[in-house]
């Protein structure tokens, strides 16, 4: 993809957020941000889909408390073409009816979609991208399983148990697309942990905390990183100013120049003194800081251009991690895991920090950060007005199938039934960027949606239809 | 809901001294779940002591007994096969291949405190069960989850028929030697054996691999035995097998990812009719992993019906204690689970918990 | 002519939509191949076998046929396969177990038994795990089938099976301070294995002589001296071969009983055939080794050693001996004979009817006639030539390869 349409795909909330945007994002020196290199350059991806279907919904959910009854969709080129009571029907076209019609689950925390040796990986660095290890067509069964289900699209993440695990990657589950196709957003999030077990037992408080530090100050290079690139430009700009003022000053004044000189060197000679040449501080112009992707990637992070996503348990470090990164001011943090996140659910409120949970059922192999994680975490972390997002855990590729079932778990522990669609929806492709493309049931958006027989997350509502990024991938008789 | 008992008012955990409803009292639900999987709206269960008195819809409530009126689901309580949760992990002797006369009743430990997970899961009743390594630990237990009481204690015959059985250096090491072994115990006719070769007792029978599965199969059917077999995630593709020999199955806990062949076997056993519970294996796995087995069935098809009857009546038969628990219904104990919604659904929670008649969990 | 001719079009077109889970069921074959060998020295050249329910139903020249091939085979019988559960398929508790059997160790899932039958072995025995000095009782069954051991095994207790040499004290040590299993109590040397061997046929011998009241293991190692079914030792070995041989005279010598020996794996015995004459012993060859030794022991192979054997007169089959490389499989045993200067019509007995005859099923399998089972390798050349493979496979005339589908 070329850096062009790298820009047409950011949110416009992501530039907004970046204040800087004018001088750092869009005049960075080539090569400051990782290439892109996945998607072709003609625009929507989706649009070489060329199936196209009508569907006969009783029910549209458009977006949680959003909801149409008696509507026709039309899918065609990859994208919801159209949407309400009087869509026409063009002639020929395969239609299809069902009770319920909602968007297409997003598991913000998978596994799926990586080769073990990636997920594992503890060697990986800010700017590792995910999106270079993905293999689109591997798995391809438990894809499958996973779409049949109602997941249709996965955040994955390379050195999930690494302290920084890279850039991670919003994929569609579909294993019949192509790589340019499947790949929603390739820079979706940058990842870090604290405080995990990683092989051996679990850390001592003091590595814990060392961690925390280790985050703020990851983020502080990133941050001056991109203030030496902006004063670079700053300083750029304004050389490049003066150096054009004082040419035109030169030009203008060339013979009154040349008159003072030749005084002066006359003036020199008298005095039997060495003349000196006029100086300009023109002459000096700034240095261009030298390119350094993990420092640049960072810089993105800690500017809120990609969330932050920090998987840490403890209530202690937890603390200490809201509180090393509050100068932070355009962070865009995202807490997973969080076992302990009860106790700084007043500060996640008011910092708006939103929590990946994994509602686990993991019991005697539980590692020591996990002790104590139990299924109503979402629940009385939604009721303190935290936002909640659901994820598999990011370490168990099947997992992600079941999360419509631990969604349903975690209802059944106290999360309002509405919060958890939000976060299987919505909610993750806002917190990952993606909103643009997925999460909705709306005219313009990618047709990666569920046509389902009654409520989603009812444990007798089943999956009829499928679609991803237009294409018909489950039926009832696949 | 109604409550004319203000002293159960608040949440009482198990470890607590259990709190007494009242001598007679009647729950009405909006949905009673009968355990030949009718369900009766607005039904109606009465409570005399620790057992149920009458269950219907037109049941009357004698004048001066309680009524608690349940905005939801109310069935019987969910039954845990093949549980170390309460056994205090002494549910094996690892230094005795058989234990002839042993009985797992014998290390449960009333109140311990693994037990309160369970109840919080609608889980009223565990079959204590040994782990994997012996030929015969001897007998499982059904215990409840609160109280001390136990239902049997001498439920199933253990038989360990898998390759965790056979330990390289302790007697039998071979498939071969293992059936020779149990064949001699069984002729002996004592004890347990005696019983379980008369038909009196039911087998546990442990078989991991398809290959275990059918082993098993052709030594019940050589012997005549009756009971179930546990631990075979791909039992089900020999549900015809199975159902020919009159077995049961203990399906091993199915957690979330759990693979879609192994969801599909148990499908073919409830195709074929064969009666099925699932083990649940707490402490090691999360209480909710119970539900979350018969969710991950009722996604691939499982009627919800017949996924309760796998976590009520069939696991109370599978263990030979039906007489006792596993039904609403007149004469078994009082032990009543109060739901927001279907218990097969995941997005239900659980209200109250009664056991023996006696508030155990949540408030009413 | 023209009906003929008629008929074998109308069958061609009736063919031609015929979907593969059709033939799956189908049991019912006419197969036309250039050359048939029926068995050893029996050649038809141009003609047909018909196999109807599980049988075969015409042997004959000429005749049409559903499926061409170059050439046919009756099914190929391996007598020592280990598709078995390892260390679970033996006993150890005790090193001598006459009456246990493998048959109860067995998987029928597994997916080596489908890979035997896609190389044309549709009859093979199965011998304990060579842990034991005795280790039990085994089976023949057949590699397809249904997915269940009793439903496909051709002779139950076929023969009682055993091994000297180095690997029945392997892993066994003496008592160090107090015993803490059992394999301190078995023998640590092939001595001790030899000793073993004897003390158990003489207990049991003698106790019969006696009177004494005798044992399931007991009875199971006198049907053998009384010659119900044949006794294999594995012994690879040019010593173990002996000891074997040795022991069965010792036994006739004692008047105890005629033992019906077969040497497995006898890598060595091309040493010292005499000994196997004189006792009127069968050899089962282990896979020829890729670089001449092979074994427990490392005994070594010369590739001449089938053609030697057989020249001896000794009756002599070939094996995979459980090893799955391709490079292993049983035709390609008989094609290594035959470089070895094994006679064709040799290598075909060594791969099919003599094996059949040393397991006592060379009724129903190991030649291709009239009444026997419908077991058939299809062959797009010359049997066991290095240019040609087994492109058919029919198993109780069900058609498990299709030389149709190959290309």
């Amino acid at each position: 993809m070329s850096r062009r349409s790298t820009f047409n795909r950011v949110a416009p909330n992501r530039v907004a957020l970046a204040a800087l945007a004018a001088l750092s994002i869009i005049a960075a020196p080539a090569g400051a941000e990782p290439a892109t290199r996945t998607a072709p350059d003609d625009g929507d991806p989706a649009a070489e889909s060329s199936e196209q279907y009508l569907i006969n919904a009783g029910r549209v959910i458009v977006r949680p408390g959003e909801v149409l009854e008696n509507v026709r969709i039309l899918v065609r080129g990859g994208s919801i073409a159209a949407l309400g009571r009087d869509v026409e029907a063009p002639e020929g076209i395969e239609e299809i009816s069902g009770a319920v019609v909602c968007a297409g689950f997003i598991d913000p925390w998978s596994a799926l979609g990586v080769d073990a040796g990636s997920l594992r990986d503890q060697r990986t660095e800010p700017a590792t991208r995910t999106a270079d290890a993905i293999d689109v067509h591997g798995q391809r069964h438990l894809r499958r399983e996973a779409l049949r289900a109602g997941v249709v699209a996965a955040r994955v993440q390379a050195g999930g148990l690494a302290r920084v695990g890279g850039v991670g990657a919003v994929v569609r589950l579909n294993p019949d697309l192509s790589a340019a196709e499947a790949l929603v957003l390739p820079d979706a999030v940058l990842a870090m942990s604290v405080g995990l077990s990683r092989g051996g037992g679990a850390m001592d408080v003091f590595d814990r905390q060392g961690e925390v530090d280790r985050v703020r100050g990851a983020l502080d290079s990133g941050l001056a990183y991109r203030q030496n690139e902006v004063e670079y430009r700053y300083d750029l700009e304004e050389w490049e100013k003066a150096m054009a003022e004082k040419e035109a000053d030169l030009e203008k004044d060339f013979k009154k120049a040349k008159k003072d000189r030749d005084k002066g060197l006359a003036k020199a000679e008298e005095d039997d003194k060495e003349f000196k040449e006029k100086k300009y501080k023109e002459d000096k112009k700034p240095r261009k800081p030298s390119f350094d992707s993990n420092k640049a990637a960072l810089a993105r992070a800690a500017h809120g251009e990609l969330p932050l996503v920090v998987q840490v348990h403890r209530a202690a470090e937890l603390r200490e991690l809201l509180k090393a990164t509050a100068g932070v001011d355009r962070l865009r943090l995202v807490l997973a895991g969080a076992t302990e996140a009860e106790s700084v659910a007043e500060t996640l409120v008011e910092r708006r920090v939103s929590v990946l949970v994994a509602p686990s059922l993991a019991r005697s192999d539980a590692r020591d950060e996990w002790a104590g994680a139990d299924l109503g975490l979402a629940g009385r972390l939604e009721q303190a007005g935290v936002e909640v997002l659901l994820g598999s855990g990011g370490e168990t590729p099947d997992l992600t199938r079941d999360l419509p079932l631990l969604a349903a778990s975690a209802v059944g522990h106290g999360l309002e039934r509405e919060a958890a669609f939000e976060a299987l929806t919505i909610g993750a492709a806002r917190s990952l960027d993606v909103a643009d493309q997925l999460g909705t049931v709306e005219v313009g958006k990618s047709a990666d949606i569920l046509v389902l027989d009654g409520a989603p997350l009812l444990g007798t509502t089943s999956v009829q239809y499928v679609f991803s990024a237009g294409r018909l991938v489950v039926t009832p008789q696949n | 809901m109604l409550i004319l008992s203000l002293a159960l008012a608040s949440l009482a955990p198990a470890s607590k001294p259990l709190a007494p409803v009242s001598e007679v009292f009647a729950i009405r639900a909006e949905q009673l779940h009968l355990a030949d999987g009718t369900v009766l709206e607005n039904g109606l269960v009465l409570v005399d002591g620790d057992t149920i008195a009458a269950v219907g819809s037109g049941v009357s409530v004698p004048a001066g007994a309680a009524l608690v009126e349940h905005a939801g689901h109310l069935t019987t309580g969910l039954i845990a096969l093949g549980e170390h949760a309460g056994g205090s992990g002494e549910l094996r002797d690892s230094t005795r291949t058989v234990l002839a006369g042993g009985r797992l009743a014998h290390a449960f430990a009333p109140g311990h405190s693994q037990l309160e997970a369970l109840l919080a899961e609608g889980i009223t009743s565990l079959v204590l069960a040994p782990s994997a390594g012996s030929l015969s630990a001897g007998c499982t237990a059904v215990v409840k989850s609160a109280g001390d009481t136990v239902v049997s204690e001498r439920a199933q015959l253990h038989i360990g028929l898998s390759s965790a059985s056979l330990l390289s250096n302790r007697r039998p090491t071979s498939y071969s030697g293992a059936l020779r072994d149990l064949e001699a115990l069984l002729s002996s006719a004592h004890g347990d054996f005696g019983a379980a070769a008369r038909g009196e007792l039911p087998v546990l029978i442990e078989a991991r691999s398809r290959h275990e599965v059918q082993r098993a199969v052709a030594f019940v059917a050589e012997h005549k035995l009756r009971g179930a077999i546990s631990g075979a995630p791909l039992a089900g593709e020999l549900a015809a097998d199975i159902a020919a020999a009159g077995l049961s199955v203990i399906s091993d806990p199915r957690s979330p990812g759990a693979s879609q062949r192994s969801i599909d076997a148990l499908l073919s056993l409830a195709e074929a009719g064969v009666p099925f519970g699932f083990k649940l294996a707490s402490p090691a796995r999360h209480a909710n992993t119970l539900r979350m087995g018969v969710a991950l069935c009722v996604r691939r098809g499982l009627s919800p019906a017949t996924a309760l009857r796998s976590l009520t009546v069939d696991a109370a038969r599978i263990a030979g204690v039906d007489e006792r628990i596993g039904a609403l219904a007149t004469g078994r104990d009082a032990d009543l689970v109060l739901w927001s919604g279907h218990p097969t659904d995941l997005t239900s929670s659980v209200k109250a918990v009664l056991i023996d008649g006696q508030l155990v969990y949540g408030e009413l | 002519m023209i009906p003929t001719l008629l008929l074998t079009l109308a069958t061609a077109a009736n063919l031609a939509p015929v979907t593969g889970t059709q033939d799956d069921e189908r049991t019912r074959w006419s197969i036309h191949a250039e050359k048939i060998y029926a068995a050893p020295g029996e050649l038809i050249e141009n003609g047909s076998v018909r196999v109807d329910a599980g049988k075969i139903t015409r042997l004959g020249s000429g005749g049409g046929g559903d499926i061409s091939v170059y050439a046919i085979t009756a099914g190929l019988v391996d007598a020592s396969v280990r598709i078995h559960e390892d260390r679970l398929s033996v006993e150890e508790s005790s090193e001598i177990q006459p009456a246990l059997r493998v048959a109860d160790t067995l998987d029928p899932f597994s997916h080596l038994w489908q890979r035997q039958l896609r190389s044309g072995v549709t009859t093979v025995m199965v011998s304990p795990l060579d842990r034991n000095v005795v280790g039990g009782l085994s089976v023949v069954l057949k590699t397809g089938g249904p997915e269940n051991i009793a439903a496909r095994t051709v002779a139950v207790d076929a023969a009682l099976c055993g091994a000297i040499g180095s690997s029945p004290s392997r892993g066994n040590h003496a008592v160090y301070g107090l015993p803490t299993d059992f394999f301190s109590r078995r023998p640590t040397t092939r001595m001790g294995v030899e000793w073993e061997w004897r003390r158990a046929f003489y207990d049991a011998a003698l106790a019969q002589r006696h009177g004494a009241e005798l044992d399931e293991d007991a009875r199971g190692l006198l049907q053998v001296l009384a010659g119900v079914r044949p006794l294999f030792i594995q012994a690879w070995a040019t010593q173990d071969i002996r000891t074997a041989a040795f022991f069965v005279e010792e036994m006739a010598r004692e008047d105890f009983g005629q033992i019906r020996l077969i040497v497995d794996a006898a890598a060595e015995a091309w040493k010292e055939p005499a000994f196997l004459v004189r006792t009127g012993a069968g050899v089962v060859l282990p896979p020829f080794p890729h670089n001449g030794r092979s074994g427990p022991d490392r005994a070594f192979t010369a590739w001449s050693s089938a053609a030697q054997l057989h020249a001896a007169g000794i009756p002599l089959a070939l094996s995979s001996h459980g090893a799955q490389s391709p490079a292993d499989r049983l035709d390609r045993q008989a094609g290594y004979a035959m470089r070895g200067g094994l006679p064709f019509d040799a290598a075909l007995a060594a791969v099919t009817l003599t094996p059949a005859r040393m397991l006592g099923v060379d009724e129903s399998v190991g030649s291709i006639a009239v009444g026997k089972d419908a077991d058939l390798v299809l062959w797009n050349g010359e049997p066991f030539a290095a240019t040609s493979r087994a492109v058919g496979v029919l198993l109780e005339g069900r058609l498990i390869v299709d030389p149709r589908e190959e290309n």
